[in-house]
């Protein structure tokens, strides 16, 4: 397995870049402003896409370059592009009903971490993996899925929850690129571009929302129940 | 010759889908769609008994035919068929007719992807395939445009997003487990799951498991996932909640039995399954609770869906021929009663214009024909004889009582006999019932409410097999399960 | 007997330098804002002027009013003994306590300063205390993680053994882990030492902090508690910097001629900090009590994140 026999250098970098994402994330679950969330996770999507990158030179995989290529065109400037154009057209830039204030959310969030730490440190010791960087990816993987049900627990925005949503599928991604790098180039290819048709799916929804509730709130949405 | 059944099964929804869209009128849309459907039906008929000899894979190994995946194709056809029969009928009666050819197209789309779910062969694309189901059914579900529906498509695609998100990590984990010894590229296809299932690392087995068995149980509505569901099926217009319960529930189902048989396979004790019945029975648990509770007709109708679904779990959770023989059976028969039930609950609602059950009196007035076939569905889908529901759900019972998970079969017992009494005393108010009180005095309806052919017609489609099979198990079928359950068990070939 | 020296050297430096630190930060903050400063030797003249003042203790003072000051600057004096100060090889006495013993003696006279805030009964000295404790549950917490994760870091709890690795590893100072740390230790300095965004610079009493526990002291016991106050920052800065930041500059094998030079490094690398410090205070407005959670939450996410970071190695 690639992660069990990397070189110190490769196992630092893809370790940085991989505490780096997840930073990020923490960064979109403290902060109040859509675009900080927006820029946060094109930052998140690029240093992914870097991964990508690393993972097929370190690892003699040259279809991880069209992978990190795309995953930087796609997830780092398209897709926050759409979700700029659906912010810009609701006139909303900030969350102003969330549950949980973001200083309780880093900290509930911080937990969490610490909750996806003691998982994968039993999973490492159980495979025999344990401190290599796979521990670390394994780690970082659940705690960034952890983090996306958190935003989408405790945001109201309707674009906080398709951002929760884009964090869960992140985490999957960082996830597999150090774990199963040598994943079939056509699922990789899918669900890159699955993404898209959901956030695209998502923006006409988002406008159906605004158009016919009047808000961009979920909070609003409590009519059917029982 | 099973090649080319299986394009036509494919490419028909997809011709009819693409002709909708450029043909943008509503009558011509209309028949497209329903040719697509009668096409598709006998194309699976013609595929079941060829189907029986093995699977059959197509398309370097990306397509997969095998008995379990045509019968799961026999009830999304099935119900494909009578949602665009009922369809006809009820968006002429809706009058809306500048975006029904859209309508079209996203229900060709819809049961495209409903469709291939059964005959994907590699996890990633089967996962991909509900992917898609979940993106296009949500425009279905709020194609009405008022707040109610986009409220309940909104919840539909964040919480079913979010519970496959976790499939996805468990189809991860079971190709990084597969990857120490199978090396760091290969197709993760079924039978090849299955055959390193028995090497695979058991944490990683197990916990693959369970973030499969969570995430493809959100979109097969189980319990707690299901809270989209009743949202959802109440708000879609009625064929689509029809194609919804009776078909995509289904298809997701079908990745949940594969998935039980690959943790057979992987011999991680009797954790796995107990878990399964755990669920199943949480679902009952959850259905009768808010079927006894219930004020709104399609509500009540979803929530069935889900207690069908637990049973359903149930019965592959128990495991052994006779409960993959009574969960496959209760598949197809529940596909056809939903349908009945839902194309029932719209007649009424569109002759009583209103969707909650206190409203809704003295059907047998308005509608006397199409509410004797409605009552006699009601009395199908509570398990009564003599239909196919209560055969399945015997079978299932027998299956359990001779596991090791026996204390189950009495609490499906007791939730079954609790949903009966709920169930049917929603139906008893509506038939024979007195008026509600005088504030909730129903609207007066005509003495005799006219009701198109296209609306009656799925009902009998829908009646007569259900009778049918309850009287009479034929033999072609139970040898049919039975092969299907040598295939599932652990022993069996690939 | 040499290393015994260079131990109460230590302390001695601390006491003597402690003081001077302090000078630099609030002339420099001055000088950014262009005004004239008092001069960098403005808190020795403070002290001295403090111990030749009458001392006037309120009558509902009990015993804790007295010796509080005491403990305090006693705490002050234990903990150089415990961490690399001059030397970076450890002296006779420095096992006496590890790295969590070190915090923990800190907030011993923490503590009892904020006791003896509620003990004349003045209303002003209950908020300092009842503030001061509210941080301290925010804060302590993070510091302990911090404490947790510099022992990770090194598998072993002396700060000695830290100071080594990071010298003589650089991938292991380069680490992510170690990054967090001393970003999460940064934060945490800010409050500790008082410093914006946490503290209020008038002298309105409702806005303090700190200084309203020690409002009804006067005299020697008031320049006891300055001079505890500014060797607590002293020795934060000396953790921060000899143990994370900038571990270079110890003594190594004792003589006097590399005491007196690890001294001069030593307050070299508290200028670099103090900039830094007076940037960031310079740079930020005081945040409204109620949201004081959230460069806290930052910092205990930070520790977490340094804690998890150190599965690699």
């Amino acid at each position: 397995m690639l992660a069990a026999q990397l070189q110190p250098l490769a196992a630092s970098v893809f370790s940085l870049i991989a505490i780096a994402s997840l930073l990020l994330a923490f960064v979109m679950l403290g902060s109040r402003w859509l675009n900080d969330y927006l820029i946060a996770f094109a930052a998140e999507s690029w240093l992914i896409a870097i991964l990508s990158a690393a993972v097929g030179y370190y690892g003699h995989y040259p279809e991880l370059y069209l992978i990190a290529l795309l995953t930087a065109l796609f997830r780092g400037l398209l897709l926050p592009y759409l979700m700029l154009r659906i912010v810009r057209r609701l006139h909303v830039d900030r969350e102003l009903h969330e549950r949980l204030s973001p200083s309780a959310s880093l900290v509930v969030g911080a937990l969490l971490v610490l909750f996806a730490f003691v998982v994968s440190s039993h999973l490492g010791e159980s495979l025999g993996l344990a401190g290599t960087v796979a521990v670390l990816a394994l780690t970082v993987m659940l705690s960034m899925k952890l983090i996306g049900f958190l935003m989408l627990v405790v945001r109201g925005e309707a674009l906080s929850q398709i951002l929760g949503l884009l964090v869960l599928e992140n985490g999957i991604f960082l996830g597999s690129q150090i774990l199963v790098p040598g994943m079939p180039l056509l699922i990789e290819l899918v669900i890159l571009f699955d993404l898209l048709v959901v956030v695209a799916c998502f923006g006409v929804l988002v406008r159906y929302l605004v158009t016919h509730t009047g808000t961009s709130s979920t909070h609003e949405l409590r009519r059917l129940v029982g | 010759m099973i090649g080319s059944l299986v394009a036509v099964i494919l490419l028909a929804p997809l011709a009819a889908a693409l002709g909708c869209m450029l043909l943008a009128q509503a009558r011509a849309t209309a028949f497209l769609n329903l040719a697509a459907a009668i096409a598709v039906l006998l194309a699976v008929l013609r595929l079941l008994p060829l189907a029986l000899s093995g699977p059959y894979t197509f398309c370097k190994g990306y397509l997969i035919v095998d008995p379990l995946g045509a019968w799961v194709l026999l009830s999304v056809a099935s119900v494909y068929l009578l949602a665009s029969i009922y369809a006809i009928g009820y968006m002429r009666a809706h009058g809306r007719t500048e975006r029904v050819h859209r309508f079209y197209a996203l229900f060709a789309g819809f049961a495209l992807t409903t469709l291939s779910g059964p005959l994907m062969n590699n996890v990633g694309v089967y996962w991909i395939a509900i992917e898609l189901t979940t993106l296009v059914s949500t425009f279905l579900v709020c194609f009405e445009l008022d707040r109610e529906s986009i409220e309940a498509a909104w919840k539909y695609i964040v919480v079913v997003s979010g519970g496959i998100s976790l499939a996805l990590l468990g189809i991860i984990f079971y190709y990084w487990g597969g990857s120490f010894h199978l090396g760091p590229t290969y197709d993760l296809t079924w039978s090849t799951l299955r055959d390193v299932a028995p090497r695979l690392n058991p944490t990683i087995a197990l916990t693959a498991f369970l973030l499969v068995l969570i995430g493809f149980g959100t979109k097969v509505g189980l319990a707690p996932m299901h809270t989209w569901l009743p949202d959802a099926h109440s708000e879609a217009p009625v064929p689509v909640s029809a194609m919804l319960s009776g078909a995509l529930l289904n298809t997701a189902m079908i990745g949940i039995a594969r998935f039980i048989q690959v943790a057979d396979a992987a011999r991680l004790g009797s954790l796995p399954r107990v878990v399964v019945v755990v669920i199943g029975v949480f679902s009952l648990f959850v259905a009768a609770l808010f079927i006894t509770r219930q004020s709104g007709i399609k509500r009540l109708m979803a929530y069935s869906s889900v207690e069908h679904m637990g049973v359903i779990t149930l019965g592959f959770g128990f495991g052994g021929p006779l409960g993959i023989a009574g969960a496959l059976y209760h598949m197809l028969n529940h596909s056809l009663n939903k349908s009945l039930m839902f194309f029932g609950a719209g007649n009424a609602m569109q002759a009583f214009h209103s969707k909650r059950i206190s409203r809704i009196r003295r059907v047998l007035c308005a509608m006397p024909i199409a509410g004797l076939l409605w009552l006699a569905g009601a009395v199908a889908i509570t398990g009564a004889p003599p239909f196919g529901l209560f055969l399945s759900e015997l079978t299932i019972m027998r299956a359990g009582l001779m596991g090791p998970n026996g204390w189950a079969t009495f609490v499906m017992l007791a939730l079954l006999i609790v949903i009966f009494v709920g169930f049917l005393n929603h139906f008893r108010a509506m038939y024979f019932g007195a008026d509600a009180a005088p504030e909730l005095a129903p609207r007066p309806v005509p003495a005799k409410f006219h009701l198109s052919i296209w609306c009656l017609l799925p009902m009998w489609m829908a009646l007569l097999p259900l009778l049918l099979l309850g009287l009479w198990w034929p033999d072609a079928v139970s040898r049919y399960f039975a092969v299907i359950a040598t295939q599932l068990s652990s022993a069996g070939a690939p | 007997m040499r290393d015994i020296l260079l131990q109460i050297a230590q302390v001695f430096t601390v006491i003597a330098l402690a003081p001077l630190l302090q000078g630099v930060i609030l002339q420099w903050e001055e000088r950014v804002q262009r005004a004239q400063g008092p001069g960098i030797f403005q808190p020795y003249r403070d002290l001295w002027k403090l111990f030749h003042k009458q001392l006037v203790v309120p009558e509902t003072a009990s015993f804790i009013y007295w010796i509080a000051p005491v403990v305090a600057f006693t705490c002050m004096l234990t903990v150089p003994i415990l961490i690399p100060v001059l030397t970076n090889f450890p002296l006779p006495q420095s096992n006496m306590g590890d790295i969590l013993g070190g915090g923990l003696i800190l907030t011993l006279g923490a503590f009892l300063i904020t006791l003896a805030g509620l003990d004349s009964g003045s209303s002003y000295g209950g908020i300092g205390s009842s503030r001061a404790v509210m941080l301290g549950i925010l804060a302590e917490p993070t510091l302990i993680l911090v404490f947790v994760g510099i022992t990770l870091l090194a598998k072993a709890m002396l700060p000695f053994v830290v100071n080594h690795l990071l010298v003589e590893q650089p991938a292991v100072y380069w680490s992510p882990a170690h990054l967090f740390l001393v970003a999460a230790f940064f934060i945490l300095l800010l409050v500790e030492t008082d410093r914006l965004p946490i503290h209020s610079s008038t002298h309105i009493e409702v806005y303090m902090i700190d200084e309203a526990r020690i409002l009804e002291y006067s005299g020697p016991l008031l320049g006891l508690l300055r001079w505890a106050s500014m060797m607590k920052q002293f020795i934060l800065y000396t953790i921060f910097s000899n143990v994370l930041l900038l571990p270079w500059g110890l003594s190594i094998r004792g003589t006097a001629l590399g005491a007196l030079g690890a001294a001069v490094a030593l307050f070299a690398k508290f200028l670099i900090v103090a900039v830094v410090v007076v940037f960031v205070e310079t740079a930020q407005s005081r945040l409204r009590y109620f949201r004081y959670q959230e460069p806290l939450a930052a910092s205990f996410l930070l520790a977490i994140l340094a804690i998890v970071a150190n599965q690699l190695r």
